[in-house]
């Protein structure tokens, strides 16, 4: 399971680099989504990834009392909080590019003004 | 009751920043709401002030009344008051000078609203005492900074918002690696806790060394240092002069209070051997220390030698203050890389006291730059000139900012270049190395460029015949007569600077007042009350 998440976080910081590098604007915003997305993951897998130990859990590895089983609910809420502000990012770049596209004419990046 | 003073700044800033809304088929209400919410604003963060520094001391607010560490707590000491004030006083005089530089038309659309919101995002980000709520209080910040820089909406606006969204999205996803990564390390992302548990031993630290790398990765990107300041041109230039002046006044400086509290406060009483090339020490400020000094050696070198070669005025301004924020940076590293606890407190110092010299001064500069936009229809300095003929109080108000950004005494900036040479100049005769000489000599070739660029302003767009464009325009004199109180301040900070002095010294004490915080944050009286423990 690890190996999985590390593998999929891995590509994905790979498939984002790639895209936000390239010329072309909306390649670029899929890659910036696809980089918030792989972030996602990370954080998700940070909460502990095998099902239902709390001793797995961070925010409980440092409490003693007994505590039922459970999967760590913190890291959910900081992915639900991370998945809403790149959302309203990535529809706000798509409305500023189609106004940069009438701007200046191009969705090269490299032909925009300096 | 008072701890509920805390969330006062942040609550008057969000009120306004919705009865903005809500006013706007009111232009002249909605301006009048405005400018009284940055007013009340300055009174909150007036009051804090007076409780947190000159009364009982910091305060926390729990929101929710959810204890730390479970909860999020909002803090307000020494550090973050300094930091606030000095956001207040910016903020106060930049919506005064927009409500007479941007047309009106232009301030109905969103203009009031998002400036308080901008404000809301740079008070939250200071206050907070949560790692996940600060990287949503910077969001928050920089998605109205987005909207400011493509504020005018031209093809040169859009195209900077665009690489300006591109990279702070990438900033705030290697923050959110850092959080997560700290979060799995430590166990918690209160950061009062956090450090308790680093300065106990209780957890394994190694990695929080990496990570804290991340997390100078997306300050140093906020607060433009080199390698991370190309986008501080393009967006200086973009939005609305005002708002660049609280840009370069406020929002900078969030990063480099973010590096302060992060590595000082929290990460400070961690120890953990490094051992890697050209870095080693026991703690991370070991790291923090040489990284940030070459970032502060760069920007002071790119900002200078930019600066003095920019065609325009707002390039100019925007270049130098890259220059300026290495002149914070580089006091900051030498207190990380000092044992000596003298000379790590004065390092702070001085940071901070040039941070708000900073705040003041470049300022002061970008709201005259937006009278002579305003009044000339250009920047450009080939197109300027005998702007001193024209109006001599603008003129004095301009000279007065040009003096304080060089350091002439008694002016704010004179205190501010003093303290940062002092810091380097005890370091070097602490340790006198060939890498401590370079500093000292860098920050010299800084101060003198700094004479260069202020120079070329001068002779450039103030002295000789009037040009054409200078000749043709009118200079609002509601605008210079909000400059002139402003250059006042600037003069004033300098007269009286012992009150200011006590204020900074305060904060840098807070600063590296790790079990301070700790105790404002969760008394240790609350943690007997459970019974010991949670």
């Amino acid at each position: 399971m690890t190996l999985t998440i590390a593998l999929t976080v891995g590509t994905l910081f790979a498939m984002g680099t790639f895209l936000v590098l390239r010329n072309d604007l909306v390649e670029i915003i899929l890659g910036v989504s696809v980089l918030a997305q792989a972030a996602n993951i990370y954080l998700i897998a940070m909460g502990g990834i095998s099902e239902g130990a709390h001793s797995l859990v961070p925010v409980l590895t440092t409490r003693e009392a007994p505590f039922p089983e459970t999967a760590d609910p913190l890291v959910q809420a900081l992915v639900l909080t991370a998945i809403v502000i790149s959302f309203g990012m990535t529809a706000f770049m798509l409305v500023l590019s189609y106004r940069a596209y009438q701007e200046n004419g191009t969705m090269d990046v490299r032909e925009w003004e300096r | 009751m008072t701890a509920s003073l805390v969330i006062a700044p942040l609550l008057v800033v969000l009120v306004t920043g919705v009865l903005t809304l809500v006013v706007r088929p009111w232009p002249r209400l909605q301006r009048v709401t405005s400018v009284a919410g940055v007013g009340a604003y300055t009174v909150a963060v007036a009051a804090l002030l007076r409780v947190v520094v000159f009364g009982p001391g910091p305060l926390a607010y729990q929101v929710g009344d959810w204890r730390a560490p479970f909860g999020i707590s909002l803090v307000a000491d020494a550090l973050a008051v300094f930091m606030l004030t000095l956001t207040a006083a910016i903020a106060l005089y930049a919506i005064v000078f927009s409500v007479f530089f941007i047309d009106t038309d232009n301030q109905r659309v969103y203009y009031h609203p998002l400036f308080q919101f901008l404000l809301v995002g740079v008070t939250g980000s200071l206050l907070t005492g949560d790692l996940f709520n600060l990287f949503v209080w910077f969001e928050m910040m920089l998605v109205v900074s987005y909207a400011f820089v493509a504020f005018y909406g031209e093809a040169k606006h859009t195209a900077a918002a665009l690489r300006y969204i591109v990279v702070n999205t990438v900033g705030g996803i290697l923050m959110l690696l850092a959080i997560g990564g700290l979060y799995a390390t430590v166990g918690t992302l209160n950061m009062a806790r956090m450090a308790e548990l680093l300065g106990a031993g209780a957890v394994d630290a190694r990695p929080v060394v990496g990570l804290s790398a991340l997390l100078l990765a997306a300050f140093g990107l906020k607060a433009g240092l080199v390698p991370f300041q190309f986008w501080v041109p393009s967006v200086y230039r973009s939005a609305p002069l005002p708002v660049v002046a609280v840009f370069a006044g406020a929002t900078k400086k969030v990063g480099i209070y973010a590096i302060v509290r992060l590595y000082f406060t929290v990460f400070g009483a961690t120890s953990v051997t490094i051992d890697l090339p050209l870095v080693a020490g026991d703690s991370p400020l070991a790291f923090l220390a040489p990284v940030l000094l070459v970032m502060g050696v760069a920007s002071i070198l790119l900002g200078g030698f930019g600066a003095v070669s920019r065609e325009r005025l707002d390039g100019l301004l925007a270049y130098s203050s890259i220059g300026q924020v290495g002149f914070i940076a580089i006091p900051i590293a030498i207190a990380a890389g000092t044992t000596s606890e003298s000379l790590r407190h004065l390092g702070l110092l001085a940071g901070l006291v040039y941070a708000l010299h900073h705040a003041l001064t470049k300022g002061l500069l970008f709201l005259s730059a937006g009278v002579i936009q305003d009044g000339a229809g250009t920047l450009r300095l080939s197109a300027l000139g005998g702007l001193g003929e024209r109006s001599q109080v603008f003129s004095v108000v301009v000279f007065v900012g040009s003096l304080s950004l060089v350091g002439i005494p008694p002016l704010a900036g004179f205190f501010g270049k003093f303290l940062v040479f002092e810091t380097a100049a005890d370091q070097f005769a602490g340790a006198p190395s060939l890498g401590n000489a370079l500093v000292v000599a860098v920050l010299l070739a800084g101060a003198a460029l700094t004479i260069v660029y202020s120079t070329r302003v001068w002779i450039g767009g103030f002295w000789g015949e009037p040009t054409a464009a200078v000749e043709r325009g009118a200079f609002a004199v509601s605008e210079i007569a909000v400059l002139a109180t402003l250059a006042a301040l600037v003069v004033l900070v300098g007269v009286g600077f012992d009150p200011v002095y006590q204020f900074a010294d305060a904060a840098a004490e807070a600063a590296v007042d790790t079990e301070g915080y700790i105790e404002t944050v969760a008394p240790a009286a609350d943690h007997a009350a459970e019974g010991g423990g949670h």
